[in-house]
């Protein structure tokens, strides 16, 4: 064994590394340079235009964000987990999750090692003007090691580049047997690929293993480890000492050109976009318009993985996986109008899609921005309002004073309401129903009961019937129409005096929190204000003999994060029985209003799926928080054919409060 | 020409098909699972559109009905096909060999709780129309003490599609008519408002009915569906909708609200459906051989269909249905039944 001093000694002597070719250049370089080289240029440009067509202010926003501590933390950790090792998927489905951080990971760390080992031992060679952009990709085509010169630190890096050669190579492995059967992978359903998708991909697959083929006819001339030399080898003694490496080097770089000038043009876009939009979205910039600007990043990033077809609850029935997110994200890559409208209205906005993204496009807040571009524009008459108003109906801006006043002071000569009695005039708790906690009066009945038991002094705001919060109308596109109802409803809120504001209805709940902005009112949903009415000992509750299944409706799950108030009060009323999917995988119970054009029988049959789905463990009551799924679960448990099912069907305030 | 002849339901349908069939000599067997015959319009108090008692059309379908075998509270526990007749296995232990079977197992009335937005079952003051009807025959109920102001929602659980049923009820347009009249012959000071789509009255008298509510009664018709309805404080409700004539929504406070329930397949029709394997339609009523020429043949030879088991019928239609299933089992008893050498061809050929 030679002595480590020598072999320091040895590589101070002769080099260990040797250019086999001085000019660092042959032709079969060509393709991948040209692949290369186009698609950079793409994205340049794609970029420029991108930020160009961001608002001025948003700019800056995006440009400050990059210095912000707290935000280069999370780029780090977000570009490192969603782009590199995808923690998401991970997370969700390991098989999927190895194959695409292998691939992802293993190729990335490829391209670093190969870049690093050009430093170490070419440095030169780095310099674009010599072949920087092609040498460190085929540099085992163009150097020679020197034997006996060998180093720990060369085969430390012979032995890393096989290690992730091999782990790429089990990732595309995995990839291909995907293709034809990903339920293994837990992927029930996979995109369909466009043309240039196809090309992308066929070339990716080819690349790794003809680098394999590549590098082991080189493994002897230019090294390699396990891997490569024992392929090495192998063709040795398959072919004796006739090797022929060129072709398999021209091969290695068409389909590495073929892949990179395809790559615009497919999904394999966002590997590259994914990180600007990481950028973006951690700056906080949200779309204005569901083609330009940040749309645009968010659009390429999607990965069209497909991950957000199994998610959708549309797609119980396969003939409407055409409008998942995917597609809509592909037809908005591809200006495809007509389709674009139909997808976006087609959707029930449940935000699942979103929730389970691997990269987090927000799809529904793109289908949002597209209703918009098309329903703002609708003419729409109110002027039958103003005359609503002189008559002495309720309506519009005039309204909302008197609707207030009436809450307060009784509904007329006929009926003073006790809580107004005993109210001051400035009431502490305002409870704001909303129009879908109206259409179910049995909630509102409820949330009365459980305030009067825990001797919760409340004004009831819209008791009459309010206005609308204006969340449907965003739903809708409406955006400029759901302003005024926003504007009329907060005037309302901060003249009450209140400081909390309570809300049974998750829709109403979510815009509350969102776009109202409420200065030192405190907004609360239902179950939190009673899950704290429970922990402080105000309302007594009892542990009874139920079995309980909580459905998390999107709204206030997936909407607004509230998976926890819920469960802690159910816990204390019954035993809660988990569903097979809940928290941020729950199912829409198919009533959601923000679907524009699903009929009735396409819901019923999410409503059916989403019932199975809950009544996995047998539970006897299926409570919600949300009047809408309330409504809809009602009339579906009554509906399931060939099925004997007996099961109620509670909103969570009956269930306290029964 | 004995042949037996099942009758499963023993309302209005039921009756006059199995009055029928006696007379032309067949052996009738009636079974009704409720302990009482007439189905539902034994709890009916009169008829539109001429205010004729509903007791004596009954008693007129009863006396022609007598010597009728007529098993109550019965329903059937299974059918099997023979040959060419039915098996019969009744809930009280008997066993029918049946060569005709008719079905007439009529309909629900939709049940008004599930349209949780009008608060039936939830406010004090919301009834239905049989509610009402009930309190004609008996003359009493909780709810109505004098009432001051009435309204009257139509459509509720039909031409909904939100409540699962698109189609026309048929009967609660002329009803609601009916019965308006009547509160109003009962408190003359009361206003009365009926909220309604469009008006479906169609039949002879029934346009008669409606011009008589408005001019001689002064109901108050308004065109727009109830949107939601509350209760006040004093137990009083508060209806929303919208007067889409004057495209002006509107608020009104009522003392009482009568529901429209409008008609669902009967749930023991849907069991008898199943024990057959009768094809229904996405309504739920049962399918027919030809909905314009067959009306009264179900799909399966020997099984026939009367009254508002395939589909909303008014009462007159449904006698007349039961008229003629009565003849189309006369025609298949005597024409393809007993040839049993070409009984298949024949059904083949003519059912």
């Amino acid at each position: 064994m030679t002595p480590l001093f020598h072999l320091l000694a040895a590589q101070a002597a002769d080099p260990e590394v040797i250019d086999r070719i001085p000019s660092g250049y042959s032709h079969f370089v060509i393709p991948f340079t040209i692949g290369i080289t186009f698609m950079l240029c793409w994205i340049g440009v794609g970029c420029i235009r991108l930020l160009y067509a961001i608002p001025q202010a948003d700019r800056l926003k995006f440009w400050k964000s990059l210095f912000l501590p707290k935000t280069i933390v999370k780029n780090l950790k977000d570009l490192f987990g969603d782009c590199l090792l995808h923690v998401k998927i991970w997370q969700r489905k390991p098989l999927l999750g190895y194959m695409h951080s292998a691939i992802a990971f293993g190729w990335f760390m490829l391209i670093v090692l190969g870049h690093i080992e050009v430093a170490l031992f070419v440095p030169a060679r780095l310099n674009v003007t010599r072949g920087g952009l092609f040498y460190p990709i085929f540099y085992r085509y163009f150097v020679w090691m020197n034997p006996g010169h060998t180093t720990l630190r060369g085969s430390f890096f012979f032995f890393l580049m096989d290690f992730f050669l091999l782990y790429v190579l089990s990732g595309i492995a995995l990839a291909v047997f995907k293709r034809f059967r990903s339920i293994v992978l837990g992927m029930r359903h996979t995109t369909k690929p466009s043309f240039a998708d196809r090309v992308a991909l066929y070339s990716l697959w080819m690349i790794f293993p003809l680098r394999l083929l590549a590098e082991s006819f080189t493994a002897d001339l230019s090294g390699g480890s396990f891997l490569t030399v024992g392929v090495n080898h192998f063709w040795h003694f398959l072919f004796g000492d006739k090797l022929w490496f060129t072709p398999c080097w021209w091969a290695y770089s068409i389909c590495l050109g073929l892949f990179f000038a395809a790559m615009p043009f497919s999904r394999y876009m966002h590997i590259l976009t994914e990180v600007l939009w990481i950028l973006l979205r951690n700056a906080g910039i949200q779309p204005h318009h569901p083609r330009k600007g940040v749309a645009e990043a968010e659009i390429y990033a999607c990965s069209s993985c497909g991950l957000c077809l199994d998610a959708c609850p549309m797609n119980v029935q396969k003939k409407n996986l055409k409008y998942s997110s995917v597609y809509f994200i592909r037809f908005l890559r591809r200006h495809n109008e007509k389709k674009i409208n139909a997808i976006a209205d087609k959707c029930l906005m449940c935000d699942k899609c979103h929730a389970l993204c691997p990269v987090g496009v927000d799809a529904p807040a793109l289908r949002r921005a597209q209703r918009a571009t098309v329903n703002n524009a609708l003419p729409y008459d109110y002027s039958y309002l103003a005359s609503a108003v002189s008559s002495g109906q309720p309506s519009g801006h005039g309204r909302v004073h008197s609707r207030f006043a009436a809450a307060e002071y009784g509904l007329g000569p006929a009926a003073v309401p006790e809580t107004a009695l005993t109210e001051s005039k400035s009431p502490r708790v305002l409870y704001f129903a909303g129009c879908m906690t109206h259409l179910t009066p049995r909630i509102i009945k409820s949330v009365d009961k459980v305030f009067k038991a825990a001797g919760v002094d409340y004004v009831f705001a819209d008791r009459e019937g309010g206005i609308c919060c204006g969340r449907p109308l965003m739903l809708a596109g409406r955006t400029e129409a759901a302003a005024v109802v926003i504007e009329a409803n907060k005037k309302m809120i901060e003249e009450s005096g209140c400081d909390t504001l309570v809300l049974s209805c998750p829709i109403c709940f979510k815009v509350f929190k969102e776009e109202y902005h409420l200065a030192g009112i405190k907004v609360v949903h239902y179950t939190q204000f009673i899950n704290d009415l429970i922990i402080s000992g105000r309302l007594p509750v009892q542990k009874k003999e139920q079995k309980l299944v909580y459905h998390d409706p999107c709204e206030l799950g997936r909407g607004c994060g509230v998976y926890f108030e819920p469960r802690a009060a159910l816990n204390q009323l019954g035993t809660l029985v988990k569903a097979s999917k809940e928290y941020d995988e729950s199912i829409c119970c198919g009533g959601s209003l923000g679907s524009l054009t699903l009929d009735s029988r396409d819901r019923s049959k999410i409503s059916e799926a989403s019932l199975d789905s809950l009544l996995a463990n047998d539970p006897e009551t299926i409570v919600t928080a949300c009047p809408l799924c309330l409504k809809t679960f009602s009339e579906a448990v009554s509906n399931v054919r060939g099925r004997d099912i007996n099961v109620s069907v509670k909103d969570f305030a009956e269930v306290v409060c029964p | 020409m004995k042949n037996n002849i099942l009758i499963i339901g023993g309302g209005p349908a039921g009756l006059e098909a199995s009055a029928q069939l006696q007379r032309m000599g067949y052996n009738v067997i009636l079974i009704e699972k409720s302990p009482k015959l007439g189905g539902h319009l034994a709890k009916w108090d009169r008829l539109f559109p001429d205010s004729v008692p509903a007791d004596e059309v009954l008693g007129g379908l009863l006396r022609g009905s007598e010597g009728v075998k007529c098993f109550t509270d019965t329903d059937v526990r299974a059918i099997n096909r023979l040959d060419k007749s039915y098996n019969v296995r009744l809930t009280n232990g008997i066993t029918v060999l049946s060569d005709a079977v008719l079905v007439a197992s009529g309909f629900d009335l939709f049940d008004a709780v599930k349209k949780e937005e009008y608060g039936y079952g939830i406010y004090d003051q919301v009834m239905t129309n049989a509610d009402l009807e009930a309190y004609f025959k008996t003359g009493s109920d909780r709810r109505i003490e004098n009432p001051g102001r009435i309204g009257f929602a139509h459509c509720v659980g039909s031409r909904d599609e939100k409540s699962g049923c698109r189609s026309c009820s048929k009967v609660c347009c002329a009803t609601a008519v009916k019965q308006a009249i009547e509160m109003k012959q009962a408190f003359p000071q009361a206003e009365v408002y009926c909220f309604y789509m469009d008006l479906r009255l169609f039949g002879r008298h029934y346009e008669d009915l409606y011009l008589k509510a408005q001019k001689e009664y002064g109901i108050r018709f308004i065109r727009g569906r109830l949107a939601e309805v509350s209760e006040n404080y004093d137990g009083t409700l508060q209806v929303k909708a919208e007067d889409t004539v004057a495209g002006k929504p509107l608020k009104v406070t009522l003392d009482l609200l009568v529901l429209m329930a409008g008609m669902r397949p009967s749930a023991s029709g849907k069991a008898i459906g199943d024990l057959l394997e009768m094809a229904v339609e996405e309504d739920g009523y049962f399918a027919v051989r030809s909905g314009i020429a067959a009306c009264q043949r179900s799909p399966i030879p020997g099984i026939f269909l009367a009254g508002a088991a395939t589909g909303p019928k008014t009462l007159p239609e449904t006698l007349a249905d039961a008229r003629a299933a009565a003849m189309e089992i006369d025609r298949y008893l005597t024409e393809i039944f007993p040839d049993a050498r070409n009984y298949k061809q024949l059904v083949r050929e003519r059912w």
